[in-house]
């Protein structure tokens, strides 16, 4: 069987992409097919007629951009926030964290096992106006007396930030925990203090995990909208809030198809820039 | 970048006494007790909540202690098949995704060929697509093919490895694309084929990574609901059973079972530990 | 034994057995999955219009909400079962209209069957009348349902479906005005929710637009179960106004139940069944049907393509018998449209059977009105109320 492999080296791309690629085609292109082909739709429902109604998408862009903006606009934010949150706690656990790693990285994931809709009464609960940080923040002057959590742009970019975590802390602890030590133990032997240390080695091979972490926090993030329906009001609702509308409520698919369209389009757009910014091999190895 | 070990052993660096280099060396670990503090904040009143004897049907004001809703933690009709249906539907989609997605990450980053970004755009694009038509227009494919596919376990199956795979690969990229190749070439060079070199050489060194995808996936799998739900035909998974009955009650049995499920894991996350600890104490004993 | 979710079919007695032996061990989702697809199963319409005493099918299917009929035993589900020889699978898998909808439109548009013989809608959404005007419901067999005469008279003539061709009530709920009474004086009206300085940012309202427009519409003197562009405007630019005003804060769906127990909100509209369990956990909550009237929903049963005409109605008939009615009603705490059962509930459970909240008097009825199924159906309306919501 190896030496078949080795001969027919040129085959081993396809054979390695062949179930994933097999399965994503089926399940998820096709899929895909069905919404383009609505996409192009116009009428009222259920009376749909297929009419290359490519204004379907101009339409839907100036209607909700600045839904589109605001969702990046979260999105970003929240995956900075967990860049910064979840780093530290990463480098823990792949250098500090020993023998108590694996539990560590079943606890970053754990709170997701907790249904999100249980998770997000408990945020309620805690970020309650009655409730003891609201209470806390305010005697220390943080908050006013007629200010709370809930309902503010604050709520909403939080609640996607810690929905979001695991993440970007699960691919920043793959690229961390792969980093030899003894790099580290080099640097300091030539004199680098451990800032230095980290600065010049730690980070830039941490690269990897960073990117990969961004992306799969700022994608998805950007379609959310269960964050802003609970936790947010009208000014603050997401692309994937006017999508789930016009979807479910409007029954208008051509419109929410378009709109799925343009998203998926903005974000890979934003990966393009991103690529370019960052340096294809980091993203594509 | 390879290093060459010296012939002589490292010196240690002195150690530095005093308050500010005990807080440097401890910052970090009491930053990250601090995480992990942020991160079970709201499972921490999910428990507590499991423990309330609310009079209504919600579980929102703290009432009184009580051990009634752990014992008959099943009282609630149609919550143990929907935990149990989540359980399996989890670990089977993680197991397939994780192995397809890793083999993906593999071709992707150690090979060159035609359509290479292409497919690295491919899998970008599960990520992007709102839930919402993810889980439609999937439904929309299985009235179509009602003879092949029909609602239930097996489409809940598909739907998660389809949206999962994604996550795997970009996850095990990230390990794969740093790997030191030198390792494999040197068993290479000692006689081992390419599959026994993945099998003993490759596989271990990409084995965390490969364990925290899988990790994130079966988290994505346990908490889906609006792929879920719309491919599931009858079947109910906890997430659909949550949120179907939060329209009437939260019952404190909804927090027994998520926190049961979260306590399991802690346990064997403990268990992990106790047992690595068993492992390196033989090797010192051994060497 | 094979295992069923790889889809093996299995005869009907097998079936049957493992259903009666396996109660908590053989899940009901299973057993669809091995009926393969269900459509077929339940799914030809007997002969019923011909002559003699149409054959009844011997397993009914029925889509529910959850925790929405009643669960000590004896159940009504087994008092059918033992009254009719009719096994009923009984499925809780509707948890909102509209994504129920959209997970059923697919087989229903094409004429094909969903694998049940009754399922729920609530008529504060635009789906029942959908269902109807699309032709996706089936007509019911009122031959083998002497109890229709059961009927409450306020219900009779719903705006959706008239003459009662093709839906029967489930169960009821009313639309009000919740408050705290920690933090406000009582709330009776709209416009005081609206426009009481003191209630600013700590009000809701719910996402529904037949629930939210019909209480402001009846606020405005007008009528809901008949809205005109002008009614619909004057009602929609004073949600707008309250809401830049920041006077309302959130659109809700039942989400604002835990806000409501917990203070962070002064008053709310509010469903009746939820405030009716929120009050028994914090006792300074109140509801009560605004002043200027109020809007009662029902979940409606209907039959869908493919569903078993006279099966379905014989279990609906069953259902108006006012003490099975009572005792669902009494379990679940939503309001029945049976007359007599609130006789029969004082029975059950008397204390229950005084709460004006599961058992309105006639005078509360009398304030209550329905939504037109026009307004919920118009695009343009449920683009502007989308507007009004940021979407």
């Amino acid at each position: 069987m190896g030496a078949f492999l080795h001969r027919h080296r040129g085959l081993t791309p396809y054979l390695l992409l062949a179930p994933g690629l097999l399965w994503l085609g089926i399940f998820f292109l096709i899929p895909l097919g069905f919404l383009g082909y609505e996409s192009l739709q116009s009428g009222l429902f259920p009376n749909f007629e297929f009419t290359w109604e490519f204004s379907n998408f101009s339409d839907a862009l100036s209607s909700y951009h600045e839904q589109l903006i605001r969702s990046f606009f979260y999105a970003g934010i929240a995956t900075v926030a967990c860049l910064l949150l979840a780093y530290p706690l990463a480098y823990w656990i792949a250098f500090k964290a020993g023998p108590w790693r694996n539990l560590f990285l079943l606890v970053i994931v754990a709170p997701f096992f907790v249904t999100y809709l249980v998770r997000t009464l408990a945020w309620l609960n805690i970020l309650a106006d009655q409730g003891p940080l609201v209470g806390f923040l305010r005697s220390i002057h943080v908050l006013g007396a007629n200010e709370h959590l809930l309902s503010t742009t604050f709520a909403v970019v939080a609640g996607i930030t810690y929905n979001f975590f695991p993440f970007m802390a699960l691919p920043l602890y793959v690229s961390l925990e792969q980093i030899d030590s003894r790099l580290l133990e080099a640097a300091k032997d030539l004199y680098a203090s451990s800032t230095k240390a980290f600065l010049r080695v730690t980070l830039p091979l941490s690269a990897p995990g960073i990117v990969a972490g961004t992306l799969l926090t700022f994608i998805p993030a950007a379609g959310d909208f269960i964050n802003a329906a609970l936790l947010g009001t009208p000014k603050q609702t997401m692309i994937g809030n006017v999508i789930q509308a016009k979807f479910l409520e409007s029954l208008d698919y051509p419109t929410a198809s378009a709109l799925s369209f343009i998203l998926m389009g903005a974000i890979l757009v934003a990966l393009l820039v991103y690529a370019r910014v960052v340096g294809t091999e980091k993203l594509t190895g | 970048m390879s290093v060459q070990t010296p012939a002589v052993p490292l010196t240690r660096a002195r150690r530095r006494t005093g308050i500010w280099s005990f807080v440097k060396r401890h910052a970090l670990t009491a930053y990250a007790l601090l995480a992990v503090g942020y991160l079970m904040l709201p499972i921490v009143v999910v428990i507590l909540f499991s423990f309330n004897a609310p009079k209504g049907r919600f579980n929102y004001v703290w009432q009184g202690f009580t051990l009634k809703n752990w014992i008959h933690w099943d009282a609630v009709l149609g919550i143990r098949p929907a935990v149990i249906t989540s359980l399996e539907v989890g670990l089977l989609a993680t197991v397939i995704a994780t192995a397809f997605g890793t083999l993906m990450a593999m071709a992707i980053v150690r090979h060159h060929f035609v359509g290479r970004s292409t497919t690295n755009l491919l899998v970008f694009l599960p990520m992007s697509t709102p839930e919402i038509v993810l889980g439609a227009s999937l439904l929309t494919l299985f009235l179509n093919t009602t003879a092949v596919f029909q609602l239930g376990f097996w489409t809940i199956f598909i739907a998660h490895v389809m949206f999962i795979i994604s996550f795997v690969v970009v996850t095990v990229k990230a390990r794969l694309i740093g790997f030191d190749r030198h390792l494999e070439e040197a068993a290479m060079d000692l006689g081992a084929n390419e599959l026994v070199t993945f099998r003993k050489v490759t596989l271990p060194l990409i084995a965390p990574a490969m364990l925290a995808a899988a990790l994130l996936g079966f988290a994505l799998s346990i908490d889906d609901f609006v792929i879920t739900y719309f491919n599931a035909g009858a079947t109910q998974t906890f997430p659909i059973f949550v949120w179907g009955i939060a329209r009437v009650a939260v019952p404190p049995q909804v927090n027994v079972v998520a926190s049961a499920i979260f306590l399991v894991a802690i346990a064997m996350g403990l268990g992990n530990v106790f047992w690595q600890y068993r492992a390196a104490k033989r090797q010192r004993q051994g060497a | 034994m094979t295992d069923p979710r790889f889809n093996d079919p299995l005869t009907r007695r097998q079936l049957l057995r493992r259903a009666a032996v396996g109660g908590t061990v053989l899940t009901l989702p299973a057993l669809l999955a091995a009926c393969g697809g269900g459509s077929s199963a339940s799914g030809t319409t007997a002969a019923g219009t011909g002559g003699g005493k149409p054959q009844l099918k011997d397993v009914l299917n029925f889509s529910n909400w959850e925790l929405y009929i009643d669960t000590k035993k004896p159940t009504t589900l087994q008092q059918f079962t033992e009254k009719t020889g009719i096994k009923v699978n009984y499925y809780e898998d509707v948890n909102s209209n509209d994504q129920y909808f959209a997970k059923v439109q697919g087989p229903l548009s094409q004429g094909k069957g969903i694998g049940r013989d009754i399922f729920v809608a609530t008529d504060n959404s635009r789906f029942p009348g959908l269902y109807v005007s699309q032709e996706w419901v089936q007509e019911l067999d009122k031959d083998l349902m002497p109890n229709f005469a059961n009927l409450v008279d306020a219900q009779a003539s719903p705006p959706f479906d008239p003459d009662r061709k093709f839906s029967m009530p489930w169960l009821s709920g009313m639309d009000g005005i919740a408050w705290n009474e920690d933090l406000t004086g009582p709330v009776t009206t709209v416009t005081q929710l609206f426009e009481d300085p003191k209630l600013k940012g700590k009000v809701t309202v719910w996402t529904e637009m037949g629930d939210t427009l019909g209480l402001v519409i009846l606020d405005n003197g007008d009528d809901p179960s008949k809205v005109t562009d002008d009614s619909f405007n004057r009602a929609i630019d004073r949600v707008k106004q309250a809401v830049d005003s920041g006077q309302i804060v959130r659109f809700t769906g039942n989400d604002y139940a835990q806000p409501l127990a917990k203070g962070d909100l002064a008053a709310c509209f509010a469903w009746s069944g939820d405030v009716a369990q929120l009050i028994a956990d914090n006792p300074k909550l109140h509801w009560g049907v605004p002043e200027k009237g109020g809007i009662i929903w029902t979940d409606n049963m209907l039959i869908p393509l493919g569903g078993d005409v006279p099966t379905a109605s014989t279990y609906m008939n069953f259902v108006y018998d006012p003490k099975v009615s009572a005792k669902i009603a009494v379990e679940t705490t939503y309001i029945s449209a049976v007359k007599g059962v609130k006789d029969e509930a004082v029975k059950i459970d008397p204390d229950a059977a005084k709460n004006p909240l599961i058992f309105p008097d006639d005078d509360i009825l009398a304030q209550l009105h329905q939504n037109d199924p026009a307004m919920l159906n118009n695009d343009d309306y449920v683009t502007k109320w989308q507007e009004v919501q940021g979407k």
